[in-house]
């Protein structure tokens, strides 16, 4: 009996020696990403991405995919529990939630690591305006995602347009308004403009596009005000209205769900969208490997769009960024500087390129030309495969990807003449963005009723484009946003903006 | 109230007495009470103690600060509810699709169990009774998706109300309809479902009851009305009163499958707000509050209804 306890004794001695031996052993980051891939799962036994990244920052990463579709909800609910993970990207920057939980002291307030150039560089290099934008009471809690400013814009078939008798570059509002009825009067069930119950980022690009400001102003006085007070917003809601009265746009536009947006496209049925501009370049591959006898570019992006007055102002789709990496505490203090450490190589060019890309020879080729290999252009066997490698391996890790240092993603892709339209376009585009100069500023009235306010604006934009109310109708809807709470929030705004300029 | 405050206490006796009565008749009845426990424990775990979490209504709630370390505001969500200009909107839509629902919805699934109750064949109606049941076990999210292909714009009721009329409803897209769908859609799924009880209750008529009727040459309708609707009358009441428990409650996941920027006015109900604050915009406590609200005015309409029963002479409740 004695020697049977002594037996069991040194076995739990030595079971005890084995999980203290664990210095070498990674330390386990989990985090919550959001997930676009649907259609493949993620693998993370034996994962050539992940090894790789352990390798490099001896961080092993154990990430929760949340749909990207109602991300937002999960995320909310995910708060709820006081077991957080680790990392969290919070796609909305700006939520009531998140910033009450950072005054609550939920995540480590990063403003010193940013700040600490010498030990972690790659942070340092980061926009201080963009830091400040996702500030909250002045100190940094996440690491923001970059995003390129003027991703928003208009694309359209080139080809369908010149059978319908417009041939050349569509540079004013009046040219595309010439391309738009040309493209009205292609057919009778086909439209011009490609429509969806997502309406927000048509009507943006449309009426900046005439002059209104990007959500809310600043007029000649300094005052903030909503953008629907502006002239150029129902110049902009017009332009709509006149389009979908000469049948150019689908009557049901408001009840077509935004999944059949790009079949839409895909299927003929429209010809011209506003929206993600970097989707043109996407159309058009889909269209060069599934449709026979398409070679040439049939997607044509239009660049900076001039008002009759020559001036132009473009809607940027977002605000440089698209939410942030916060770091909870459920990362122990002694740990911190090893996460810190990871979250800095992330930002470096090897991390950059390993959260975008994985790992060569498992998730992306490289060619003899020394040139990523476009995997689309492969047979189909083999795209396939590799397809597959990289959903399985790499999935949507570059959701991770902060990039705060622009480094380029290496290696390369020889870029198609779309895609290279597209890089073009961001560099030239960008001085015209219009930003919401209340973006970083918070309205206790927004916080309270944003979610019943907005769709006020919103939904009567939708019903005037589409003829059930006429201008009094808008108007009168305008009046009942303002009553509900859109005057107060206009005054709070108004009293932070000019707190933040004095500062 | 005196009256029946008076039966208490001539059954269980008052004050000390009462308790002492109740030791006496736990004891005797020891193991009834034992097999009660389980249900006990069960109710105090999971409904009781949950509850505390109410205070949240209370607080400005972080999760990470917990329930004990957030912020007390008092009646601060509640004040802002009201200083929302809107929130009468909300209300109202809210009462509307109950009222709609009340009227139109809860006399089916009773016309329906009194339809199935004259059938002769009892094979054939067992079949029937089986097959209304099934659209109550199919996800609302399927119904809207059928109601989407049948009554949107390229569907075929769309089409041919087009023909019929000549010109097209906008069913799917606009405030007015968007009710009537809602509660179509209610009645299509639930009236099957709902005939359970009245059945059941059906099944305990004395069969005597209508031979007497007929032998005194009562007709199919003079039996309907004067056996088989009183005999479930006290289901239909007690029926009626649970229903008024949730006047306020509409439901979200369908209102928010169905609305549209069209119709999206009509979908705006208490339920959806509680939505909107607590998991669209995370303000946990915002939603709590509402929620809160909502219960203390079902249990009030749950209390007086029962009362208005019992003056009217009916069983109730309890």
């Amino acid at each position: 009996m004695k020697k049977l306890v002594s037996v069991l004794l040194a076995l739990l001695l030595a079971i005890g020696m084995m999980s203290f031996a664990s210095a070498d052993e990674p330390l386990v980051v989990s985090v919550l990403l959001p997930e676009f891939t649907m259609d493949v799962d993620f693998v993370a036994e034996n994962n050539p991405v992940l090894d790789a990244i352990e390798q490099a920052t001896g961080v092993r990463l154990q990430i929760t995919w949340a749909p990207n579709e109602n991300y937002g909800d999960i995320l909310n609910t995910t708060m709820a529990d006081k077991d957080l993970p680790m990392l969290i990207a919070a796609t909305d920057a700006r939520s009531p939630l998140i910033i009450n939980s950072a005054r609550a002291g939920a995540f480590w307030d990063l403003t010193d690591y940013v700040n600490d150039a010498a030990n972690y560089p790659n942070l340092a290099l980061g926009d201080p305006q963009i830091y400040n934008n996702i500030s909250v009471d002045g100190r940094i809690y996440g690491i923001y995602r970059t995003r390129n400013y003027p991703r928003g814009g208009a694309y359209y078939r080139s080809d369908i347009a010149k059978q319908a008798g417009f041939d050349k570059e569509v540079k004013t509002i009046d040219d595309l308004t010439e391309l738009a009825e040309a493209l009205a009067k292609v057919s009778e069930d086909t439209y011009a403009l490609n429509m969806c119950s997502y309406t927000a980022g048509t009507i943006s690009f449309i009426t900046v596009a005439f002059g209104a400001p990007n959500n809310w102003g600043v007029d000649e006085n300094g005052n903030i005000y909503p953008a629907h007070l502006s002239p150029a917003y129902l110049e902009g809601l017009n332009w709509l209205r006149h389009l979908y009265e000469i049948g150019g746009i689908d009557p049901n536009f408001a009840q077509i769900s935004t999944n059949d947006w790009n079949d839409i496209e895909r299927t003929g049925k429209a010809f011209m969208r506003f929206d993600c501009l970097d989707n043109a370049y996407r159309q058009q591959e889909w269209f060069e490997s599934n449709v026979e006898g398409v070679t040439e570019t049939i997607w044509a992006q239009v660049g900076p769009l001039a008002k009759a007055d020559g001036s132009i102002t473009i809607w940027p789709q977002n605000p440089g960024f698209s939410g942030e990496i916060l770091v909870t505490k459920s990362v122990k203090e002694e740990d911190m500087e090893k996460v810190m450490k990871f979250i800095d190589w992330c930002n470096s060019d090897a991390g950059i390129s390993l959260l975008n890309l994985g790992v060569e020879n498992a998730t992306y080729w490289v060619g003899e030309d020394g040139y990523r290999i476009d995997i689309s252009k492969l047979p189909e066997d083999e795209y396939n495969e590799k397809s597959n490698a990289g959903k399985q391996y790499l999935h949507d890790l570059n959701q991770l990807n902060m990039g705060v240092s622009y480094h380029a993603v290496e290696p390369a892709m020889k870029l198609s003449e779309s895609r290279q339209r597209f890089a073009d376009l961001n560099v030239e585009l960008a001085p015209y963005a219009v930003l919401d100069p209340c973006y970083p500023l918070v309205s206790q009235t927004n916080v309270d009723y944003g979610a019943q306010l907005s769709p006020i604006i919103a939904d009567a934009a939708v019903q005037y484009i589409a003829g059930i109310i006429d201008e009094d109708g808008l108007r009168a809807a305008w009046a009942d946003w303002a009553a509900q709470g859109g005057d107060a929030m206009t005054q709070e705004y108004n009293e932070a903006y000019h707190a933040s300029l004095g500062k | 109230m005196t009256t029946r405050a008076a039966e208490r206490r001539a059954i269980h006796g008052s004050g000390r007495n009462y308790w002492r009565r109740l030791g006496n008749e736990v004891r005797r009845d020891k193991w009834l009470y034992v097999l009660l426990l389980p249900g006990l424990i069960y109710f105090i775990v999971f409904k009781y103690l949950p509850m505390f979490g109410i205070v949240i209504a209370f607080e400005n709630y972080v999760p990470f600060s917990g329930v004990i370390g957030s912020e007390w505001v008092g009646f601060k969500w509640f004040n802002s509810f009201f200083r929302f200009p809107a929130w009468l909107t909300y209300l109202k839509n809210t009462l509307i699709l109950s009222l709609m629902n009340i009227v139109f919805f809860f006399p089916a699934p009773i016309i329906l169990a009194l339809l199935l109750n004259e059938m002769r064949r009892q094979r054939y109606k067992k079949l029937l009774q089986t097959m209304l049941y099934v659209p109550h076990f199919i996800s609302i999210v399927i119904v809207v998706s059928i109601t989407f292909v049948m009554f949107g714009p390229s569907g075929i009721v769309y089409k041919a109300t087009q023909n019929v009329l000549g010109h097209s409803i906008n069913y799917m897209g606009s405030p007015d309809t968007f009710r009537w769908m809602i509660i179509g859609q209610t009645i299509w799924k639930e009236t099957g479902w709902g005939t359970i009880i009245f059945l059941a209750a059906l099944t305990n008529v004395d069969t005597q009851l209508y031979e007497a009727a007929m032998v005194d040459g009562a007709g199919r309708l003079r039996r309907l009305w004067h056996i088989t609707l009183p005999a479930i009358r006290s289901t239909i009441v007690l029926m009626l009163i649970l229903r008024m428990g949730s006047v306020l409650d509409t439901g979200y996941d369908h209102l928010i499958l169905m609305a549209n920027p069209l119709n999206r006015s009509a979908s705006q109900t208490l339920d959806v707000f509680v939505y909107q604050q607590g998991i669209q915009q995370g303000q946990f406590s915002y939603a709590s509050a509402i929620g809160l609200m909502k219960s203390i005015v079902s249990v009030t309409l749950v209390l007086t209804s029962n009362k208005i029963a019992h003056l009217l002479g009916e069983q109730g409740l309890y």
